[in-house]
């Protein structure tokens, strides 16, 4: 009694398999955290605000309300996927270019759902944009360069 | 001390089995937008999540005769991108468009947010216009619910213990044209206010035939008899419309709470009814 069970995971985080031991109720937010992916934030935990935002066999989802025993098996993409210091990704160079954030806390987040947007539609129109990032909140730049980022994007400009 | 275990069924059976052994103590976890939330707010202490996300049974969009089958399990975004729902039942596609945000549309499913029996469910009113039907399995058999016979509270719904809810059957409707206007705070975020879904069949300004519902002004999303009542028949002009849209006075009990009075949910929901049945009048034509 009261002793809590734990199950074998495996999965693949940015193209690299990582294998643990969680239990039942813990979600994929914690476990990346837990396993060092320390890129997707923990906002409100509740689904209410994007930051924790990753792709989940190319769906941007939340994943503080991913079950990660429901992630087994799954192909996992955060922010560290897109870029890195001498090779960003063009919606990385994009959001420094337009000043896209301020605090940077939601950026992994909106980045991510960017990604997938552009991944199903190379050039979005920009109410595709804000239809597409409308989970991600963003409490410091009000969202017009965030969406000018994402479009210079689809316009091939960067 | 918090204690959940996770099982996820091989077949269909084995599904029915499990949910008939744990009972109550057995949470359907599909895309978990809800039951994690309850986990963390600890309004659920302990059980065992039963992943159904990958049964075939509780998976597809298919036309089957007039009738159109929804998978419990499939996401609302598996519902926005459906060619079959597109082509036979737009209105319904249509209707999701608004649901929450796209990072929640891609986990949220239709079985759960009808299960959740939220009075905002925002599969509910389009679901209630078009005479849905809950389809409940269980190990001792299947049944359908009507969807305006689903709910029985806020969170509550009229599942036994053992049964889940395997798909959402809806009759294609011959003729008619629907919409599914809703009042939220903010773009994006899940809830809204009040909502409000209308069928309407209908010659030119004559109404032959309507069907109405609402979410967020009772308990449970309801459908609105007496206003039906007062529309069908009615040749509707600006001039008539309110006096019988202000009917729906007898159907709803509006709340107050932290997002919005219960004068403010009765003025909006007449308006949302008066604004959808002249859209869908508009749009007959
Ligand atoms: S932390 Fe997941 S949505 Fe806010
Ligand atoms: S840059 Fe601060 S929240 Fe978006």
């Amino acid at each position: 009694m009261g002793e809590k069970e734990y199950y074998n995971i495996k999965l693949t985080v940015n193209g690299k398999v990582v294998t643990g031991s969680v239990r039942a109720e813990i979600s994929l937010l914690d476990f990346l955290r837990d396993n060092n992916y320390i890129e997707v934030k923990k906002g409100c935990d509740k689904g209410d605000c994007g930051a924790c935002t990753v792709l989940i066999d190319g769906k941007a989802t939340v994943s503080c309300l991913t079950s990660a025993l429901q992630a087994q098996g799954k192909n996992i993409y955060t922010l560290k996927s897109l870029g890195s210091w001498d090779k960003l990704h063009p919606l990385q160079k994009a959001f420094v270019k337009y000043e896209a954030l301020q605090c940077g806390f939601c950026t992994p987040g909106m980045l991510m759902t960017a990604k997938a947007l552009l991944d199903t539609n190379p050039h979005p129109a920009r109410e595709s944009i804000k239809e597409a990032i409308s989970g991600n909140l963003c409490r410091c730049t009000g969202y017009r360069k965030i969406v000018d980022a994402i479009e210079a994007v689809g316009r091939g400009e960067l | 001390m918090d204690n959940f275990k996770y099982f996820k069924p091989q077949n269909f059976k084995e599904l029915l089995n499990v949910k008939y052994d744990l009972s109550s103590a057995g949470f359907p976890l599909a895309g978990g937008s809800n039951l994690l939330i309850y986990i963390k707010e600890k309004s659920i202490r302990s059980g065992t999540l039963i992943d159904i996300t990958s049964l075939k049974e509780l998976r597809g969009i298919k036309k089957t005769g007039d009738t159109i089958e929804i998978g419990a399990a499939e996401t609302i975004s598996g519902i926005l991108e459906s060619k079959v729902l597109e082509n036979e039942l737009p209105f319904f596609s249509v209707s999701m468009r608004d649901f929450a945000n796209p990072l929640i549309r891609n986990k949220a499913t239709i079985g759960g947010n009808m299960a959740d029996a939220s009075p905002v469910a925002d599969t509910a009113p389009p679901l209630l216009v078009l005479d849905a039907k809950v389809v409940a399995a269980s190990k001792s058999g299947i049944r359908e619910i009507p969807a305006n016979e689903f709910f029985s509270g806020p969170g509550k719904n009229n599942l036994s213990k053992d049964e889940i809810i395997q798909k959402i059957n809806i009759p294609v409707p011959e003729r008619g044209s629907g919409i599914f206007l809703k009042l939220g705070q903010r773009k994006g975020t899940s809830i809204s206010v009040t909502s409000v879904a209308v069928w309407i069949v209908n010659d030119s300004n004559k109404i032959t035939g309507i069907r109405i519902s609402l979410g967020g002004v009772a308990p449970v999303p309801i459908r609105a008899v007496n206003a039906e009542k007062a529309f069908s028949g009615k040749i509707i002009d600006e001039n008539n419309i309110t006096a019988l849209a202000e009917t729906l006075k007898e159907d709803i009990k509006p709340i107050s709470d932290l997002r919005g009075s219960a004068e403010y949910r009765t003025a909006v929901s007449i308006n949302l009814l008066k604004r959808a049945i002249l859209t869908c009048l508009k749009t007959e034509e």
